[in-house]
């Protein structure tokens, strides 16, 4: 099994979204709106997530990054090409 | 004559003359002969010192036709003063000349500087520009350089074709010529310096500073006085204005564009480090740049009104993404999505984020594991079991076992692990065989290789030809993974992640074994005077009866064997005299194999007969002992970790033994069920501690405690067997695999073993039981 389907089928994952560099996301298992609210506002905690580390020192770079909220748990792994985002609820 | 023309004033005689030439020279008597060139005409001129001058006047050759009033002087020069300002057709053509402009003009700026004309670009420096001309012949109050200076610059030879060069240039004013694009270079001449008389400075002391002073004193005066005396005179002179005129040019309008951008540290270091990297980014797509870049774009293609920009522009801008996203879907995403799930790097964040979430799923399981605090989750209520807990821990001191996870995948499913092993170097990946030992089923054998980190999914999966019997990970080579198959060979895989691909196999080598591979040991081998060299070797033991020792040469395994299992001849029974021979084969298939651990020469080797040897690699024939106790084939020998003296055995005829070393009985006993012991092993942690698995249950051991009976015990799943069994290293965990595919993971609590010295114990157990 693709190691994408296999997240999908974990326990308590809601969806997964994959952006692209641009901000445009190009695979999702969420409905339409939400991806479109999650890529845009995901984008730009990360950029600025990102700046932050790089600020601090520039030979450094952001690698993973959690939010944990009440309901659930937003997992993002930057790159330079894309986002990978995950949407868990680890109470399910 | 020219100086008597300086000397005198003449008078000037108006003549009605066509407009010609008139040469005016100042000097300091005042006296003005002007000199300026007619558009038309251009006298002659051979030299420009004074004398010259006179003989231009007399020369001037090129009349125009114009009448108008001239004037002469005494001598019958012409004095005409010129008019101010001449219009100057060639002026228009003067954007295909050279234009220098010179100190020299400057300094006659008061002169009729208005006179401008211009010449074709044929001299590569002339110091005379426009009518200059005019000026440059009234410098004979200058000094002798410019003298020089003018004479250098070859001016005779240059009229003739001044003179030609100016009648063709008189041609019609086409389009094409004012459209011309023409260069106009304009350039500083060097410093002319006029008069330089230096400072001195005399010491008071000096010989003539005395008349020096007077000399100063005396000027002083005279300045002093300047006002009052006719010596000087004031004069005022009027700069003369010039004509205004008015131009206007038009151009291409300049397009101009608003930028922003914001700098941050990051960005100037990635500049600085990578500028190759950004401009390779820029130049074939331009729609996937990282930097800044302007909002407005209007050469974009497709509508993307959002910046690319990597730094954290706040512009961008949200509500335009929604229109953008249904755009961009549909034209770019398609190749870009396959490329990128196809990239490695992508699958590797797949893989830390499938970790994640499992961390979330297993957070308090695999906290237990590796006692970390277990993360309560904050939004759950608390549960009111508090009361009942705290019975439960007041009663229960005796060990359980508490299941934690098991790994399982589908591809293990129903297959019966056979053996089990932890990385060396890396304490989180465990490497699981399976395989039945059955030769029934003749089904490829699997190896895979699990992470703790994720118990859902192994990390690599190895299938091989016949089903595995025995693995074994290389402790020099962490990564080299040794499987030892039912069909008699052994592969060494390379597990790295890159690089997954078997590194070397038996199957070709002449000398392989002949029956399955029940053990594999990597064993650090050689000179330990030093301990420095530790070569390593891996040693196998096989139906077949040889115990061999393996090397890779030539890119394919190699063995040596170290000992052949003779089938005993059991003196004692036959000791009437008959020798029964063993007609089925000389040889005794070994089913398990350990070395000791300090010694890493010394060995001893279970075999199917249940008979226990210990032999040394340095001698290949003999036995150095033999232990016997067992009736049944012996499946597990174990050397214990902290008491080098003693080991343990197990066997199908479901008991388990204590050896010490130098005894030929065996120390100590221990049966539970009756069940064939399949694992045995020792804790890591406690010396009287250890594990067993038969097929029922995993039993666990504190001789401590007791030795007649386990300490814990958990039954299998009803229809699974467990067949082997792996202690955690820094944990209280213990893994056990059963014949359904699963390795399940048990927490041993309150295992209490007291304060003592666990080896001590061990050692006073023996003693007194070898005492009886």
């Amino acid at each position: 099994m693709l190691t994408h389907s296999r997240i999908q089928g974990q326990k308590g994952v809601q969806g997964i979204i994959i952006v692209n560099s641009e901000g445009i996301p190009i695979k999702t298992t969420l409905d339409n709106s939400s991806t479109v609210q999650y890529a845009g506002l995901i984008h730009q905690l990360v950029m600025k997530a990102r700046s932050t580390v790089r600020d601090i020192d520039p030979q450094n770079d952001l690698t993973f990054m959690r939010v944990r909220s009440k309901k659930n748990e937003i997992m993002i792994a930057p790159d330079k090409d894309y986002f990978l985002i995950v949407i868990q609820n680890p109470s399910d | 004559m020219a100086t008597e023309e300086r000397k005198k004033r003449r008078t000037l005689l108006l003549r009605p003359s066509s407009k010609t030439q008139t040469v005016s020279v100042w000097g300091t008597n005042g006296v003005n002969l002007r000199h300026t060139q007619s558009v038309t005409g251009w006298s002659n001129r051979k030299s420009f010192s004074p004398a010259g001058i006179s003989r231009l006047l007399e020369k001037s050759t090129v009349q125009t036709p114009k009448q108008a009033a001239r004037v002469f002087d005494d001598d019958d020069n012409e004095v005409t003063p010129l008019p101010l300002y001449q219009t100057d057709p060639r002026a228009v053509q003067g954007r295909a000349s050279m234009f220098f402009v010179d100190e020299i003009s400057a300094e006659t700026a008061s002169d009729s500087s208005t006179a401008m004309e211009s010449f074709t670009a044929g001299f590569s420096r002339s110091v005379f520009g426009s009518s200059r001309i005019s000026s440059q012949s009234a410098i004979e109050s200058c000094n002798e350089e410019i003298e020089d200076t003018f004479s250098k610059q070859d001016m005779p030879v240059y009229f003739p074709d001044l003179q030609g060069r100016r009648e063709t240039v008189t041609r019609q004013l086409t389009e094409e010529i004012l459209k011309e694009v023409i260069d106009i270079y304009i350039a500083e001449t060097d410093s002319i310096s006029l008069l330089d008389i230096f400072s001195m400075l005399v010491s008071v002391d000096a010989d003539d500073a005395e008349v020096i002073l007077t000399r100063n004193n005396q000027c002083a005066d005279v300045c002093r006085n300047i006002m009052d005396s006719d010596k000087c005179m004031d004069r005022s002179v009027q700069t003369l204005n010039e004509a205004v005129k008015n131009k206007h040019v038009q151009s291409d309008s300049c397009v101009m564009l608003d930028t922003a951008s914001n700098v941050t540290s990051w960005d100037m270091f990635d500049t600085r480090c990578c500028p190759e990297q950004n401009y390779k980014v820029h130049i074939p797509e331009p729609e996937q740049t990282n930097y800044p870049e302007p909002l407005m774009d209007s050469n974009r293609g497709t509508e993307k009104n959002m910046s690319v920009s990597s730094t954290a522009s706040t512009a961008s801008v949200p509500s335009s993404l929604k229109e953008i996203v249904m755009f961009g879907s549909s034209f770019n995403a398609a190749p870009d999505l396959k490329l990128l799930m196809q990239s490695v790097k992508f699958q590797r964040c797949l893989m830390v984020m499938e970790r994640s979430i499992l961390g979330n799923t297993f957070q308090s399981k695999l906290a237990t594991y590796r006692w970390l605090p277990v993360l309560e989750d904050p939004d759950i209520a608390v549960q009111p079991v508090t009361v009942d807990r705290i019975d439960d821990t007041q009663s229960c001191r005796s060990p359980t076992l508490e299941r934690l996870w098991a790994f399982s995948c589908e591809f293990s499913r129903g297959r019966s692990v056979s053996s089990m092993t932890w990385n060396k170097k890396n304490s989180d990946l465990l490497a699981v065989g399976y395989g039945e030992s059955d030769s029934t089923t003749q089904r490829p054998g699997l190896v895979c290789c699990w992470s703790l980190k994720n118990p859902t999914w192994p990390d690599h999966v190895l299938v091989c030809d016949s089903a595995v019997m025995s693995l074994d990970f290389s402790v020099s080579s962490p990564w080299q993974l040794a499987v030892g198959l039912q069909n008699g060979s052994i592969i060494i895989y390379n597990i790295q992640m890159d690089n997954r691909s078997q590194v070397f196999t038996s199957s070709a080598c002449l000398n392989r074994h002949l029956g399955p591979v029940w053990q594999l040991r990597w064993t650090q081998q050689g000179l330990s005077l030093t301990g420095e060299e530790m070569a390593e070797a891996l040693f196998s033991v096989s139906a077949d009866g040889r115990i061999s020792k393996w090397a890779v040469i030539n890119n394919g395994l190699d063995c040596t064997d170290v000992m052949k299992l003779k089938r005993n001849h059991n003196m004692k029974k036959n000791n009437k005299g008959q020798m029964t021979e063993n007609v089925l084969s000389a040889m005794v298939s070994g089913l398990c194999v350990d070395f000791h651990p300090l010694d890493s020469s010394l060995y001893l080797v279970g075999t199917e007969e249940g008979l226990i040897h210990k032999c040394s690699c340095s001698n290949s024939q003999q036995f150095l002992e033999t232990f016997r106790k067992h009736f049944g084939p012996v499946s597990h020998i174990a050397w214990s970790p902290f008491s080098p003296d003693m080991f343990l055995s197990c066997s199908s005829d479901w008991t388990i033994q204590l050896w010490k070393q130098d005894y030929h009985k065996p120390v100590l006993s221990f049966t539970s069920i009756q069940k064939a012991v399949c694992d045995i092993k020792w804790s890591p942690k406690w010396a009287t501690v250890f594990g067993a698995v038969n097929e029922g249950q995993l039993e666990i051991w504190n001789l401590n405690a007791s030795i007649l009976d386990p300490v814990a015990v958990q039954p299998a799943p009803f229809g699974v067997k467990m067949t082997s069994l792996l202690f955690a290293k820094k944990t209280d965990c213990v893994m056990v695999g059963d014949s359904h595919g699963q390795v399940t993971v048990y927490q041993l609590e309150n295992l209490s073993v007291g304060d003592r010295c666990q080896v001590k114990v061990l050692e006073e157990l023996v003693l007194s039981a070898t005492s009886k």
